[in-house]
């Protein structure tokens, strides 16, 4: 596909989407002065190439699904689940990133690269405010792996919820163990998703010693696949970072393949 | 008092709050026979600590003045810097660590890094002040030494590598093992002054011998001939010192040492490594700025026989006068002799010189390069330079925060308002941090600094040293106002009332700028203004910065470009250009959409799980944003951005919400600006006070 079919698949895209977004009642009111900033955001939305892989929806998850990035240690899954988090909170949805293995200092660098990244990419200006708009949306949580639990992130969400502070409407879990026995949590994380209408995206670590299982599933997730939504991979091949979609998301042959360039870790679609 | 320089030892203790810097300077004190007993932090005996001298610090439990003192430990003359932990108190710290030539970092083995450790952390790296690490409180229950090493690595970012390894944890403490001598160390004796040598338990031995192993691996990095050693398996105990020492000595490598102070156990081979492994004055490079030859950096040498260089780094005002204390960096300050001030050009002669000991002095006839001391009776101002003569050296400056917060005061009597400006006089002289001055319009006294407790401190000091009281206002918080979009002005000044008349046109633009400081760019082509009265335009802008037309709060980060003006051959003048710059920028003001900014503090605290949503919820009250939590087993740490006027009183809300189990700190963040509806208030309670001063 060349760059003009990429471009072209964008604007179906952003027709779809912007479809969707006008509003029903005919009269809306429009403040000028924020009219620039609102246009930034949803510039900054329809051009995200993550919006590649969305269905006909907005999200790449259905609402109280799981889903999954795998790939070895050191490849990007932080970054890509970072950028699945910067698009929703664009968005103006709540985002709960919880973090197994990095302080909320780190958590908190991690945002803050992509998103300047991702600014520095399109060139925009307002890029504070912007930040500003999106923070009060995020919240981080961390946790040691020894001692997190489902029932302790379900208590400390109510903590939050009870006191109207925070209610997520997707969760980013970096760092759960994958190995050993995870089904009972995974159910238990599965069911609470969908009760409260959430999306939930892990990362799983891969390794370079244990090879796949059909359709490139890891042995870590072999018995437990159905329970996820979608799986995406980060394959690193050369010097290039490869974005593969091994289950659910839409795959198909319309749209480029994505690629996240290891300078900014930024996705981008492959230009050939 | 004169010994060899590398047996001289500056060294400083810093760490978060509460994590027993003070009772380990009473413990290094004890062993070091400067004191016969020991007296606890806030102790059943009610004497205090050695350190704490003032009655205030012993009454509340934490240090507000840093104290020095000096000691002498197997030969080596070390001395002593004992900080404030609280980040209200932050410039006494920075103070400290720009004249000292290494530190101790102490942490909590319970709490590991705290906030305030982040911060000490990031000034022991703007003074490149090199450092070794002590993981205090290891005898309290949920102690884990080895966690806090991670997080020194995790948050710290230092190479942090264990020294010793604890024999038995929490109420089981009973030693160190030293992983350099392979052997278990045991501190006997009712104090711990017994210092037992022993095999390391069977138990330990294989762990010991990995830790060694890591930190042979750690130090070969800086020594070849450790390199070596170690691969032909005949590592000695002082090649591997050495290699620790080099890596110490450039920051890439931190030593890590552990024990309780209050429970006597590991302080004293902590001292030796305070001889082996930190630096002596000669090891650091010291700068100063030649101001006779355009403040080129020039390198001071640690020679005694060299012109005197001296740095006044904390100022203190007793009954004998104002008491100076110094670092020698070179040469020699004797009595007698005649020292220049390189600020001001003025020449003192050198009268008393004293070493510290907390607040007892001891007599002195000269300090030498590469030692700290004070001098009396001599008139200067924090962070001056001392030298002879001929020289015209200046230290680089200390970096002083700007404050946050102000308070009004107004004194209760006419005796308590004489008293009251001679305090004020002092503090502000002592502590750069703190300012005063008289507002205008209210003739109110205001006070300002870096925080809360800051202050209040202050006000509590006035009272018993001074027997000055004073009522306070509520506190005011430092507002600021800025533009959010360029505007154009096109202002002519015209008066005509009889006598020489005034004529002044001044045109141009307003914009935001990056930065916080005011930017004034001179366009005018074609002499439309004359070129003497440009600076009288900046004048009249900059007078209008003070006060901004919005709310009366000073003005910040705006970009002036004068392009255009006219002027008239007669009737233009210095005054009428200007009054013609004041209306212009009234003009461009109110239409580049003004706001008001309020500080944004960084709020942690630290809690037990159990409290987390109390804590959430009442920091979620105050406007704060929460940014995130972290579970760290059974406490938590919760980190937010709060705006400062929030604030006020969080400490009884906190207590209240969490059974006092839980703390928390403060420290600036940003400027951000304030919310429509708050901003109304703010503006509906300025016309206010306007009305009531009218």
């Amino acid at each position: 596909m060349t760059l003009t079919d990429y471009a072209s698949a964008l604007d179906r895209q952003s027709a779809v989407v912007q479809k969707q977004s006008r509003p029903a009642c005919p009269a809306e009111i429009i403040n000028l002065r924020e009219r620039n900033f609102i246009m930034l955001k949803k510039d900054l939305i329809l051009r995200n190439p993550l919006r590649l892989l969305g269905q006909e929806n907005q999200d790449i998850l259905p609402e109280g699904g799981i889903g999954a990035v795998l790939a070895r240690a050191g490849v990007g899954k932080t970054a890509l689940m970072v950028q699945l988090a910067l698009d929703t909170l664009l968005r103006e949805k709540n985002v709960l990133h919880v973090s197994l293995n990095d302080p909320v200092d780190k958590v908190r660098l991690w945002h803050k690269e992509v998103f300047h990244n991702l600014a520095e990419q399109y060139n925009l200006s307002q890029i504070n405010q912007l930040w500003d708009s999106i923070l009060p949306k995020r919240f981080i949580m961390t946790f040691k792996v020894e001692g997190f639990s489902v029932p302790k992130l379900e208590e400390r969400l109510r903590d939050l919820t009870e006191q109207d502070i925070f209610k997520p409407q997707m969760i980013i879990i970096d760092g759960f163990p994958f190995e050993g026995s995870v089904e009972e949590p995974l159910q238990q994380l599965k069911e609470f998703s969908s009760r409260h209408g959430l999306r939930i995206w892990f990362s799983v670590r891969t390794h370079r010693h244990e090879d796949p299982g059909p359709g490139g599933i890891p042995p870590q997730l072999s018995n437990i696949d159905g329970l996820f939504n979608v799986i995406l991979q980060l394959l690193p091949e050369g010097k290039k970072v490869h974005v593969r979609v091994l289950k659910g998301a839409d795959s198909t042959a319309d749209y480029p393949e994505l690629l996240l360039d290891p300078a900014t870790m930024l996705i981008s679609p492959q230009s050939k | 008092m004169e010994k060899d320089l590398n047996q001289i030892r500056n060294i400083g203790i810093s760490a978060h709050i509460d994590s027993g810097k003070t009772t380990l300077t009473e413990r290094i004190l004890y062993y070091t026979n400067r004191i016969y007993a020991i007296h606890d932090v806030k102790g059943k005996d009610g004497v205090g600590a050695t350190m704490d001298s003032m009655e205030l610090e012993k009454e509340r439990g934490i240090t507000i003045a840093s104290a020095a003192t000096f000691c002498e430990w197997r030969n080596h003359q070390v001395n002593i810097i004992d900080t404030p932990g609280h980040v209200d108190f932050t410039i006494e710290v920075e103070r400290s660590l720009r004249v000292l030539d290494g530190a101790i970092l102490v942490l909590c083995s319970v709490g590991g890094v705290q906030s305030q450790s982040i911060t000490v952390d990031l000034q022991m790296k703007r003074y490149k002040v090199p450092c070794i690490a002590f993981i205090n409180k290891c005898d309290r229950s949920g102690a884990n030494p080895f966690r806090v090493i991670k997080q020194l690595r995790d948050k710290l970012n230092h190479n942090a590598v264990a020294m010793q390894m604890p024999i038995g944890l929490e109420a089981d403490l009973q030693g160190v093992v030293d992983i350099v001598a392979m052997q278990a160390i045991y501190f006997d004796g009712e104090n711990g002054e017994d210092l037992r040598v022993d095999d390391i338990p069977d138990n330990m031995l294989q762990e010991a011998e990995g830790l060694r192993e890591a930190l042979i691996d750690a130090a070969s990095m800086y020594s070849d001939d450790l390199m070596e050693a170690a691969l032909e398996g005949e590592v000695t105990q002082e090649l591997l010192l050495q290699a620790i020492r080099t890596g110490t000595l450039s920051r890439k490598l931190t030593p890590v040492f552990m024990g309780s102070a209050y429970k006597n156990k590991g302080v004293q081979p902590l001292l030796d490594a305070v001889n082996d492994l930190l630096p002596c004055p000669s090891d650091v490079d010291n700068q100063a700025l030649d101001m006779k030859n355009n403040e080129t950096q020039i390198t001071l040498a640690s020679d005694a026989s060299k012109s005197p260089v001296a740095l006044a780094f904390k100022l203190e005002d007793g009954q004998y006068g104002q008491l100076t204390y110094i670092r020698v960096y070179q040469g020699t300050i004797s009595k007698g002799d005649t020292i220049v001030n390189a600020r001001t050009g003025k020449k003192t002669k050198v009268g008393r010189l004293v070493r510290m000991h907390a607040d007892q002095m001891e007599d002195i006839n000269s300090i030498p390069a590469g030692y700290i001391g004070a001098l009396f009776g001599i008139d200067c101002a924090s962070g001056d330079t001392f030298t002879d003569r001929d020289n015209r050296l200046s230290m680089t400056s200390m970096y002083v925060p700007e404050p946050v917060i102000s308070l009004a005061i107004v004194p209760k009597d006419n005796k308590a308002q004489t008293n009251m400006s001679k305090a004020l006089n002092r503090f502000t002289k002592e502590d750069p941090t703190f300012r005063t001055y008289v507002n205008q319009e209210t003739g109110d006294t205001i006070i300002s600094g870096m925080g809360e407790l800051h202050l209040e401190v202050y006000i509590e000091r006035m009272r018993r040293e001074y027997a000055a009281d004073v009522d306070t206002g509520m506190p005011r918080v430092a507002y600021r106002e800025t533009i959010t979009r360029k505007a154009e002005f096109n202002y002519t000044h015209k008066k005509q009332t009889g006598g020489a008349g005034q004529f002044g046109r001044v045109a141009g633009y307003i914009e935001p700028a990056d930065n916080d400081e005011f930017e004034f760019v001179n366009s005018v082509t074609g002499g439309s203004i004359p070129t003497q009265f440009i600076a009288s335009c900046k004048k009249g802008f900059k007078s209008c910065l003070v006060k901004g037309p919005k709310m009366e709060f000073p003005v910040t980060g705006i970009r002036i470009v004068i392009d255009d003006g006219a002027s008239h051959a007669v009737d233009s003048s210095e005054m009428a250009f200007q009054a013609a710059a004041r209306g212009a920028f009234r003009e461009g003001y109110a239409k580049a959409r003004p706001v008001i900014h309020e500080p944004i503090m960084k709020v942690v605290v630290e809690s037990p799980t159990e409290f987390q949503g109390n804590v959430m919820g009442s920091l979620n009250q105050r406007r704060g944003i929460i940014l995130g939590s972290q579970d760290e087993g059974v406490m938590c740490v919760i980190e937010a951005q709060v705006p400062l006027a929030e604030m006020f009183g969080y400490s009884t809300v906190l207590r209240s919400s969490t059974q006092g189990k839980a703390q928390f700190t403060m420290e600036f963040n940003t400027y951000r600006q304030v919310p429509q509806s708050i901003a109304e208030d703010l503006v509906k309670k300025a016309q206010e006070g306007k009305k009531n001063v009218a």
